[in-house]
Order: structure tokens, then C-alpha cells, then sequence
């Protein structure tokens, strides 16, 4: 019982991680034909990342090595539609973005400056920086990985 | 001789034009530096230096130990991956011999960047939102604050940045009418039990999340400079965001999120 509801709650979170992908996708203005590989891939990225949560990797690792998959995925797409990966991986993780942790960061470090020097802001404050910034490290060394290792000398496209 | 110098010129002029629509279109340094190298030797250059920085290429061409070098002042023209497919195409082409170079610069001055229309933009980029604070454990009331909240304010960001606004100041203000009208809803409004999550959520579209990760890879692929200048950037716009949201939150004596 408990693996039908853990299906359903993945295919909801695919299915909510697609529609991100699609709207960042659109605001990075990818050609119209790639924009239902974006969502795919969206899917597959948030996807995995939340069966890695649930095996009980923590969020950095679980971000690195879902970056990793959408990054071989799009080295395989880009070969046919003649692009840079980048083109689908990049909207692709948008759903991963650590954005509130970005903010709570900023948002504290605001506060600090208008409320004085206080221990619990600042500890919100460096540990959601830390958190946010391992994050993005992750998800674009995630990305640039495969093409560094497996494509090293020639081209990608 | 005479004619040969102005080729040469002309394949300089190409690939730093190549490579500063790679640049303002928000494509990565090793991409740029990449697509500019390929174009020079598809079109018959022994080689091409390129020399990136935050707002200006400069590049050399080299033929037969001559060299001629030029520079572009590069300003940003937003994230365009539909401009970086073409330039993309436009190189494979002329490297399978398609194209000669009065080719690659009719096509070059006939590229045009794609834009979406702005009520679709306005759609997407809400669903996109509320679909956030679904994932962040926000509830389905969230999510329709959050939809409400970040289309309005995405609408907000289209008028400002066509009127060419700074960008800061686009952001701050844009954040500002989000975290207001998702703060009012909650904290004044008809949605008193939603979580706050919403509030979050509903600035999610102005996470500067290409440059950031334009920023890691530039650095990680050596380009330290430019990764650096990305980075800078992409933290003042998550200032100035929070600016506006600090401004929104105080001004209407809302709590933030949890």
C-alpha cells in the first residue's frame, strides 16, 4: 500500500515539476520545438531527486546526482537536435533551484542590518546561504560533468 | 593582397559577431569561446583568440602570421536560447561547407530573437509559481494565491523590462507587487489559513537561476572572470529582490515565511 501512495505522490511531483520547467523554459525563450523535452526532463530531474530523498541521501547529493542524469539525458538529446545541452538542461533544473533559500538568506542578512545583530538571524542566515549556495554548485557541476568526462575531446555536437 | 586583407577582415567581423550574440544571449564563456573558435577555422582562419570579460569580447584572428584583432562592447539583451540554437546551426553549417562567409553574414543579419507572446508568458510563469508552492508543501489555497500574486507581477516585469528599466530596479519592484498582493491576500484577505509558504513562492519567477548556474560552470571551466562577474550579478538582483520583499513585508506589517 504504502509503494501505491509513494507512485502517486512521484507522479504528482513529476507532474508539478514539469509545468516550472515548461514556464522557465518559455522564459529563457527555448525554440518552441524543444519546450516538451524541458518538461520532460523536469520531470525526470525532480523525479529522481525525490526517490534519492527517499532512499535518505541528503538534498546536496540527491541534487548532484539528479543534475548528473539530466545532464547525460541532454548530452543525448542535443546530438540530434544539433544544440547546446544547456538549451533543455538548464530549464530542466529550475524545479531544484533552492530559490527560498536564497531568499530566507538575503532576507536575513536584510534584517540584520535593520534590527541589529541577533544569534538566530544570522544562523538563518549562514546556514540557508550555505544550503543555497551548495545547491547551485551542485546542480551546475551536475550539468557540466558528463560533457567534461565523456566528451572531453571531441565536440559535443 | 588587397583582397585577401579584406576577407580577413570580414571573418574577424563574423565570429566577434558570432560570438557576442552568444554572449548578450546568455550563452556560458566555453560555449562562446567554443562556437567563435569553430566558425574562424570553418571559414579558413589558422586560429582564433578570444579574450571574454563581463562587458566586452576582444578577438584576434590569425592567417599566415597575420593577425587582426577587434572588440565588441557587449550589452545583455536577456536570455535568449533560441538566438544560441540558431547562431549554433548557423556554425554547423558553415563547418559542413553549407555556408561561405556572405552567407553566414546574410544570416547572421537576418536573425531575429523569439519572443513569446506576453499573455502566455503571464499564464505559464503563474502555473509555474503556484506549481512551486505545491512542491514546497503549500496546499492547493497556496497555490492559487501564489498563480494570482506571481501573474500579476509577471505582467508588472514584461511592461518594465520593454520600457528598458535597470534591471535592479525591475526586480525590486516586481517583488514588491508580488510579496503585496500574495501578503495582502494572506495576512488582510479572504485567505487567512493558507500557509505562508505562498508568499515565497510567489517571488520564485525573478530567481536568477541561468546566471547562477552560468556562473558555477563559467568557473568550473576555468572562465573565473566572467563566472565571477555572473555571480556578482545574480546576488545584486536577489538583493534588490529582497529589497522589495522587505519593503512589501514591513509597509503592510505582514510576518514573512516560516
Amino acid at each position: 500500500m504504502a509503494i501505491i501512495e509513494f507512485i502517486l505522490a512521484l507522479i504528482q511531483d513529476m507532474v508539478l515539476a514539469a509545468i516550472p520547467a515548461l514556464g522557465f523554459a518559455m522564459v529563457f525563450n527555448v525554440p518552441a520545438r524543444a519546450l516538451p523535452y524541458c518538461a520532460l526532463l523536469g520531470a525526470i530531474g525532480h523525479g529522481s531527486r525525490m526517490i534519492l530523498l527517499k532512499l535518505g541521501l541528503s538534498i546536496e547529493t540527491g541534487t548532484f546526482l539528479s543534475a548528473i542524469l539530466v545532464g547525460v539525458i541532454g548530452i543525448q538529446w542535443s546530438r540530434w537536435y544539433l544544440a547546446h545541452p544547456k538549451i533543455f538542461t538548464v530549464a530542466a533544473v529550475i524545479p531544484m533551484f533552492p530559490g527560498i533559500y536564497a531568499y530566507t538568506s538575503m532576507i536575513s542578512i536584510v534584517k540584520l542590518s535593520q534590527s541589529g545583530y541577533s544569534e538566530p538571524l544570522f544562523i538563518e542566515a549562514v546556514m540557508n546561504f550555505l544550503k543555497a549556495s551548495y545547491i547551485v554548485g551542485a546542480l551546475s557541476i551536475g550539468l557540466s560533468l558528463p560533457a567534461l568526462w565523456l566528451y572531453r575531446k571531441r565536440p559535443r555536437v | 593582397m588587397q583582397t585577401e586583407t579584406s576577407h580577413h577582415h570580414e571573418i574577424t567581423r563574423l565570429c566577434i559577431q558570432c560570438a557576442i550574440f552568444l554572449l548578450q544571449h546568455g550563452a556560458e564563456s566555453a560555449l562562446v569561446e567554443e562556437l567563435a573558435t569553430r566558425l574562424g577555422k570553418a571559414l579558413g582562419m589558422d586560429s582564433i583568440e578570444i579574450s571574454i570579460s563581463a562587458n566586452s569580447i576582444v578577438l584576434s584572428a590569425i592567417k599566415n602570421n597575420h593577425c587582426i584583432t577587434t572588440t565588441r562592447k557587449n550589452n545583455d539583451h536577456g536570455i535568449n536560447m533560441h538566438m544560441v540554437t540558431e547562431v549554433q546551426h548557423i556554425v554547423i553549417m558553415a563547418e559542413h561547407k553549407l555556408l561561405d562567409h556572405k552567407d553566414v553574414l546574410k544570416r547572421f543579419s537576418h536573425l531575429k530573437p523569439l519572443r513569446y507572446p506576453r499573455w502566455l508568458m503571464v499564464l505559464i510563469v503563474g502555473l509555474s509559481c503556484a506549481s512551486f508552492c505545491k512542491l514546497n508543501a503549500g496546499g492547493w489555497d497556496g497555490a492559487l494565491v501564489t498563480f494570482i500574486a506571481s501573474a500579476v507581477a509577471m505582467y508588472v516585469r514584461l511592461l518594465l523590462t520593454q520600457r528598458r528599466l535597470h534591471p535592479q530596479i525591475t526586480f525590486a519592484i516586481t517583488a514588491f507587487i508580488a510579496t503585496s498582493v500574495s501578503g495582502l491576500l494572506i495576512g488582510k484577505g479572504i485567505f487567512t489559513n493558507t500557509s505562508t509558504i505562498a508568499i515565497a513562492s510567489s517571488v520564485l519567477l525573478l530567481v536568477p537561476g541561468f546566471p547562477l548556474i552560468n556562473a558555477v560552470a563559467d568557473m568550473f571551466k576555468g572562465h573565473v572572470n566572467t563566472g565571477l562577474a555572473r555571480w556578482t550579478m545574480a546576488s545584486l538582483l536577489t538583493l534588490a529582490t529582497c529589497i522589495g520583499i522587505v519593503t512589501a513585508l514591513s509597509l503592510w506589517g505582514l510576518n514573512g515565511w516560516q
